[in-house]
């Protein structure tokens, strides 16, 4: 797998897509799972390099609690607040290298939000394959 | 202490220095351990790094037990510190003695967490290399020095348990003489 200058337009793309299509969601972005940003696509907030390092602790956090709990494998970790949603998930067939990370504010339906993440995450995974 | 009691004990210091190897080692439980393969320049001089944090638990037999915590070496990862500050006992700083650049390293870690680590006890581990040259040693207590710091400077290898425990030793010494980290004394020096 090469992260080329093509695949980070590619990424970028399918971020902008899950901002478009997706009422609620406000930022969007990849990090590297050791926490280093990759592309990030903001609506409104800051979402720079502590977002980076916070998406790759909560999944792994998430990986290390399925462990403990013979829970299989991660599909997302979901953080809601009264005043908004944060989702974050492994990107599949990196072989973990991407995490995907969105942020939604509250009234965003979950459902919506969830299966958008995972429709982008499915994009990012073919566009650095 | 009495046995219920737990004291929570926290590993800090640069990518590399040690830190989750110091808890595999002490740890009388599976410790949680939150390593990936890293993705940066990091990778030539180790596979894996902490992103979450490590944890395990060693007892004390009846005088309780020990919480061990180790954060991320990298400075991005510093709202961790937020999440395991409450109710420390004591701060471990482990420096990769081996490494040419083990006093960047030391600062590093002093610059992002000094201000948070300044009223607690601490201890300087020198790890990776039974015989730090003076001039390391020298280095790092300048550096406390110039913070204000206290702190023991101790070599220990993370990978045995029972050099890691003097360091517990010294630590719970210094608490049980009111060592005051705030007014700097002179550091004593371990090696
Ligand atoms: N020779 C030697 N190697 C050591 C010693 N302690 C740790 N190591 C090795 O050094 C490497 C780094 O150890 P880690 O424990 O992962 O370092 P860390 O401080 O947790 O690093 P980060 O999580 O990246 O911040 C591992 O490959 C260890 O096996 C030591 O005392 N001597
Ligand atoms: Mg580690």
């Amino acid at each position: 797998m090469a992260l080329t200058e093509a695949s980070r337009e590619a990424c970028a793309t399918a971020l902008d897509t899950l901002l478009a299509r997706c009422d609620g969601v406000t930022a969007a972005m990849l990090a590297f799972r050791d926490g280093r940003p990759y592309v990030d696509r903001v609506r409104k907030a800051p979402m720079q390099g502590k977002f980076a390092a916070m998406s790759s602790s909560l999944v792994a956090l998430g990986q290390s609690i399925l462990r403990e709990v013979q829970g299989g494998t991660l599909d997302h970790v979901l953080v809601e607040g009264n005043g908004g949603k944060f989702v974050v998930a492994s990107i599949p067939g990196s072989g973990g290298l991407l995490v995907i990370a969105v942020l939604a504010n509250h009234d965003a339906r979950l459902g919506l939000v969830l299966g958008h993440a995972k429709t982008c995450a499915l994009a990012v995974s073919a566009a650095i394959a | 202490m009495s046995g219920s009691e737990s004291y929570k004990l926290l590993f800090i210091g640069e990518p590399g220095a040690g830190k989750t190897t110091c808890i595999e080692s002490l740890s009388d439980i599976a410790p949680l351990v939150t390593d990936v393969r890293c993705t940066d320049e990091l990778a030539r001089l180790k596979e894996n790094t902490t992103v979450a944090f490590d944890y395990g638990e060693l007892s004390l037999g009846d005088q309780g037990r020990l919480l061990l915590y180790g954060l991320p070496g990298q400075s991005r990862f510093r709202f961790m510190f937020d999440v395991v500050r409450e109710n420390l006992l004591g701060v471990i700083v482990l420096v990769d003695a081996a490494s040419s650049l083990a006093l960047d390293g030391l600062r590093e870690t002093l610059d992002a967490y000094e201000s948070a680590i300044r009223e607690l006890p601490c201890v300087v581990a020198l790890n990776k290399n039974g015989k730090p040259p003076s001039a390391l040693l020298e280095g790092c207590e300048a550096l406390l020095r110039e913070r204000g710091m206290v702190a023991p400077i101790l070599v220990a290898d993370a990978r045995r348990r029972e050099e890691l425990v003097r360091m517990f030793d010294l630590l719970f010494m210094m608490i049980e003489n009111g060592v005051d980290p705030k007014t700097p004394t002179g550091e004593a020096t371990w090696h």
